[in-house]
């Protein structure tokens, strides 16, 4: 891998020229409490030092809503709205929403493609950015705290600057087209990144690897903290409509009002709806809060082949943004039981 | 291998609807035409396989094909009534035109199925999508040893293709079928009674080199299985087609996701077909 510096300085010059390159998305404090991926106006409005932001980056591959195809009803006929190629660059990703990302490619960019995703998907330019956790963070024990694929260009701190390390072709050509914005790294750029990532990797409040998590949790289907919790959730949906790598969609007709034509639109669905597991005729393949409750716990927990990490990649954010407070990582950790890295 | 076109992940074809014959009080069975004559001569599909039947203007549903495989350019769709689009489509006339995607899902091995006895054991709507494996079955004749289906509902009047399989009573004596109709819960109906396990000593198959499929509920599954090993059944060769909210087709949306951490699966892609050990190590398949 090819590693190059950043230096202070340059960062906001660096940004500018990315803003030049297409429509730039980075971190923004939107108020006291939270951070979100909005566009870029001002550089200087990016937030380097957040903890997570409230929409994951999945949001710009697989919009919340949005228009699979128009219809004729009359001549049955269809005119596919495919997303029109725009370059997009979103900086200051986390490694976390990073593994997300790859996450959504196994099931997006598989043997089936979705094109909608992959169009978006192919232009866009992934900067990552390293961080330190807080108290929800548990990338660590995903085994998704540091990736080795998946983005760019990924920037390091430094305490002046940032050493960047180059992913791919195309994060070659960012570093190729702005010479003057980059330096060699040194001996103490390397001893920095270390520093930082031995203090990072100290930080978390559990340690460890959960990859018999999934074992753990089948084991105890029947444990009584599904119960417990669910009782206290509201169903609301936040916890997947946050999360990084929830991907389930709902599809629906919107007719004219004369009924000649229409649009299919999809929109993000929640699996903690209870419309969710709904068949006509009123069967629900998932009818108590509880089934639902323990059917994004299994899904969360399940085995990405691609990353060869779990389904969920330990970003926090369903316990963050949780207006019932319901653990998502100590629920897990009272399943597992001792031993658990907590 | 070339990469996959994702514009033909959600490809819909225009098909015409040739005829309608109505079965019982709610299900309909529907007669398909593609209108491009080049998707009717390309278009195949696996018994087992099903499509997303799209309305325009009202949406979409997954349905079961439940024709011949070999009939090439037409397909056939039972359709019960049980839903706003459902009962849209019941609407329909000759003539009319709708929109197509698939086929999808894995369908019945139909390889592992040749030079073996076969039995097929449906229950109320499951014999739509079975109906397609025992046409594959007479229309590929010398490739299965003895046949038997089973056909149960609740009602006499309720057993899908009932008057088909009666039909075809002479032929099948001359084909080594055995076709066996039964109403569970029917004071009224003159022949069979019984739910289906209980007709496993009525079959011209042997159990030891027999391949089965069954379509139903999950209660149905338990019974059969349990009976079914009892009298000898190799379990590698029993397949279940199982039912769930099938919205995209293609392992994306997630509403007929199945199972638990170690074995996660979407229905629409990894099944609607499972074998024995797929339903005994995923909880939750049936």
């Amino acid at each position: 891998m090819r590693y190059v510096k950043l230096p202070k300085e340059k960062v906001c010059e660096f940004l500018e020229r990315l803003k030049s390159m297409g429509t730039l998305y980075g971190p923004k404090k939107i108020s006291e409490k939270f951070y979100d991926f909005r566009e870029i106006g001002d550089v200087k409005e990016v937030e380097f030092e957040y903890n997570r932001t409230i929409t994951p980056p999945r949001k710009f591959f697989f919009p919340e809503r949005e228009t699979v195809f128009t219809f004729d009803t009359a001549n049955v006929e269809i005119h596919e709205t495919l997303p029109t190629g725009n370059r997009i660059i979103i900086f200051g990703v986390h490694a976390c929403d990073i593994v997300g990302l790859r996450i959504m490619d196994s099931r997006f960019i598989d043997d089936l493609p979705d094109p909608y995703y992959q169009i978006r998907r192919e232009n866009g330019i992934i900067i990552g950015l390293s961080c330190l956790p807080d108290e929800y963070c548990f990338c660590s024990v995903r085994r998704t705290d540091f990736v080795d694929a998946g983005f760019d260009l990924f920037l390091h701190l430094l305490p002046d600057g940032y050493l960047v390390r180059v992913g791919t072709v195309t994060g070659h050509k960012l570093i190729e087209n702005s010479p003057e914005y980059f330096e060699e790294i040194s001996s103490e750029d390397k001893d920095n990144f270390a520093k930082f990532e031995t203090k990072r990797r100290s930080m978390f409040t559990v340690q460890g690897n959960w990859d018999d998590m999934r074992y753990r949790l089948e084991l105890h289907l029947d444990h009584p903290m599904y119960m417990r919790e669910s009782d206290k959730c509201l169903g609301c949906g936040n916890c997947t409509l946050t999360c990084p790598t929830c991907r389930c969609y709902e599809v629906k007709d919107l007719p004219t009002l004369d009924g000649a034509g229409g649009e299919r639109v999809r929109f993000w669905d929640s699996c903690q709806f209870r419309s969710h597991g709904l068949v006509a005729g009123g069967h629900n393949f998932r009818p108590t809060k509880k089934d639902r409750f323990l059917n994004r716990y299994q899904c969360k927990n399940a085995y990405c082949e691609t990353t060869t990490t779990a389904y969920c990649v330990g970003c926090g954010r369903c316990t963050y943004f949780c207006p019932a407070d319901i653990q998502f990582k100590e629920n897990l950790l009272e399943v597992y039981g001792p031993g658990g890295g907590a | 291998m070339s990469k996959p076109d994702p514009m033909k992940t959600y490809e819909t074809h225009k098909c015409r609807l040739l005829r309608v014959y109505g079965l019982t009080e709610y299900e309909k069975l529907f007669l398909f035409r593609f209108d491009d004559p080049e998707i009717a001569q390309s278009w195949r599909f696996m018994p087992g396989q099903f499509v997303e039947l799209s309305l325009l203007g009202h949406g979409e549903v997954p349905i079961s094909i439940c024709s011949s495989a070999r009939r090439m350019g037409f397909f056939e769709l039972c359709i019960r009534k049980a839903g706003r689009v459902t009962s849209e489509i019941h609407k329909l006339k000759p003539g009319d035109m709708v929109r197509i995607r698939g086929p999808y899902g894995n369908g019945f091995p139909m390889d592992r199925f040749y030079d073996r006895d076969l039995l097929l054991v449906a229950a109320g709507l499951g014999m739509a999508p079975l109906r397609s494996v025992f046409l594959y079955a007479l229309d590929n004749r010398w490739l299965f040893g003895n046949i038997t289906i089973i056909n149960s509902s609740k009602l006499g009047k309720e057993l899908l293709f009932a008057k088909e399989l009666k039909a075809m009573k002479d032929i099948a004596t001359a084909e080594n079928i055995e076709i066996i109709q039964t109403a569970t819960r029917d004071p009224d109906w003159g022949g069979l009674t019984g739910r289906a396990p209980t007709h496993l000593d009525k079959v011209n198959v042997d159990p030891k080199k027999c391949t089965a499929a069954l379509c139903g509920p999950p209660r149905m599954y338990k019974s059969m299985f349990e009976q079914m090993i009892a009298l000898g059944y190799d379990p590698r060769y029993i397949f279940v087609n199982l039912e769930r909210r099938m919205k995209c087709g293609v392992g994306k949306c997630g509403h007929c996701n199945i199972g638990t951490a170690t074995s996660w699966k979407y229905t629409c892609k990894d099944g609607p077909v499972f074998d024995y050990y797929d339903i005994i190590s995923i909880p939750g398949l049936i």
